[in-house]
């Protein structure tokens, strides 16, 4: 009778498995820390993961080919970090899907104590913006994704390499969010188009992808992050 | 230079915010959890986002990692998660792929050909029947057979028992001997 355990070790050796790409190295992945802002009192750590130097192949928002040197996830967001953004409209509409009640949103949503009632609430899939202001006249958008596996096509955000980017401390949240700011970055909700826009920070919650768009200044983007529940 | 550090405290460095610790700690893992995320996937694209995310929850969640335990196991054990969710998820069911017989042998006498080629056969027919193997079972045969894995730490990788690993490890054994005869 043959040695059924055995055969299973020696072909194990027979599996031909692809080289492992390294992951850890300068090509692939680097963490490292970014310069502290003075006002800093955390040390703010930056994971960059470096996949590989691929091009963009079709990108909707540019005909130019656009260099991703390297992306990461936070939650479903994934954020490429480019050579130099591609060329958007400047002045795209916001297209946040559906006004919606939101006790109709595809799943429970977090709400400000701080910040209060949004002034609309908008589904596009499973995005869900709580905007506040009016749409011409905005002052703050709330995105909530329902889920915190990455998933680009959900929500993507292309950043150019030079843009501050920075992993911080969310309180009441198990993982570090990320805080981008300085000059704009491009945002890809669902199928909505390429945007342009500011200071943002993104962060998971209670098994959501959490968005801030529109504060100015990190601690108020923390503050109403700490609101949420 | 010093000694390269020890994996205690990479991990304690890690838990601080040490992203080059953190980095170091996937150096040293990268290998198995990369042959890991293959084995479970069949496909190399699948295999590389499953690590690539596994160490990025492994990095958000490191703050939960119980010190003084093994982290090789709950690096695997959520590389694992990523790569069974992106087998569900995926369209592509490709199949491992074998060397060839006489591949496998340098400096052995290379067996005749039809030798090799019936080796072959039984070769595929068993990787088969691990393919066709219930997932816990197959994923035990694949943590301790393909990934050399010991019983305790197949068991944290896989989120159970001990005694549950021997008996999932048992049921396969059994189902794929039915399937193969030794003759086969």
């Amino acid at each position: 009778m043959r040695d059924l355990e055995r055969e299973l070790r020696e072909l194990s050796s027979a599996i031909m498995v692809p080289p492992t790409p390294d992951l850890a190295g300068a090509a692939h992945i680097r963490l490292g820390a970014t310069r502290p802002a003075a006002s800093w009192p955390r040390r703010p750590v930056v994971l960059a993961l470096v996949v590989a130097i691929v091009l963009v192949a079709g990108l909707a928002v540019s005909p130019a080919r656009t260099a991703i040197l390297r992306f990461f996830g936070i939650g479903a967001v994934q954020i490429e970090f480019v050579d130099r953004l591609p060329a958007v409209e400047p002045s795209v509409p916001l297209a946040l899907g559906n006004k919606i009640d939101p006790s109709k949103a595809p799943f429970p949503i977090l709400r400000s104590d701080l910040l209060g009632d949004p002034d609309a609430v908008y589904a596009r899939g499973e995005v869900v913006t709580l905007l506040y202001g009016s749409p011409d006249r905005l002052r703050l958008l709330v995105t909530e994704i329902g889920h915190s596996v990455l998933a680009p096509e959900l929500a993507k955000k292309i950043v150019a390499a030079t843009t501050n980017t920075r992993f911080v401390d969310i309180p009441g949240s198990t993982g570090p969010g990320i805080w981008i700011e300085g000059a704009p970055h491009i945002v890809v909700l669902a199928d909505a188009p390429p945007r342009l826009v500011g200071n943002t920070l993104v962060w998971v919650q209670e098994g959501r992808t959490l968005r801030i768009e529109g504060a100015a200044e990190l601690d108020d983007a923390l503050r109403i992050a700490k609101s949420m529940r | 230079m010093g000694r390269p550090l020890e994996e205690t405290e990479l991990v304690a460095r890690a838990r601080h915010g040490d992203a080059a610790a953190f980095e170091e700690l996937v150096r040293m893992h990268q290998g198995i959890a990369f042959r890991t995320a293959y084995l479970v996937t069949g496909s190399a694209e699948d295999a590389e986002e499953a690590v690539t995310s596994g160490f990025l929850k492994a990095y958000r969640a490191i703050g939960r990692f119980r010190r003084g335990k093994p982290f090789r196991p709950w690096l695997l054990a959520i590389v694992m998660n990523e790569a069974r969710n992106r087998r569900r998820s995926s369209a592509r069911r490709e199949h491992l792929a074998l060397r060839a017989a006489e591949e496998r042998r340098p400096g052995d006498a290379a067996p005749s050909p039809e030798a090799a080629i019936l080796e072959d056969e039984r070769r595929r027919a068993l990787l088969d029947a691990v393919g066709r193997l219930p997932e816990e079972q197959r994923l035990a045969v694949v943590c301790r057979f393909f990934l050399d894995l010991g019983e305790a730490e197949t068991a944290d990788v896989l989120g159970v028992r001990k005694g549950t690993v021997k008996s999932r490890l048992s049921r396969g054994l059994e189902r794929i001997r039915k399937e193969l005869p030794d003759d086969a």
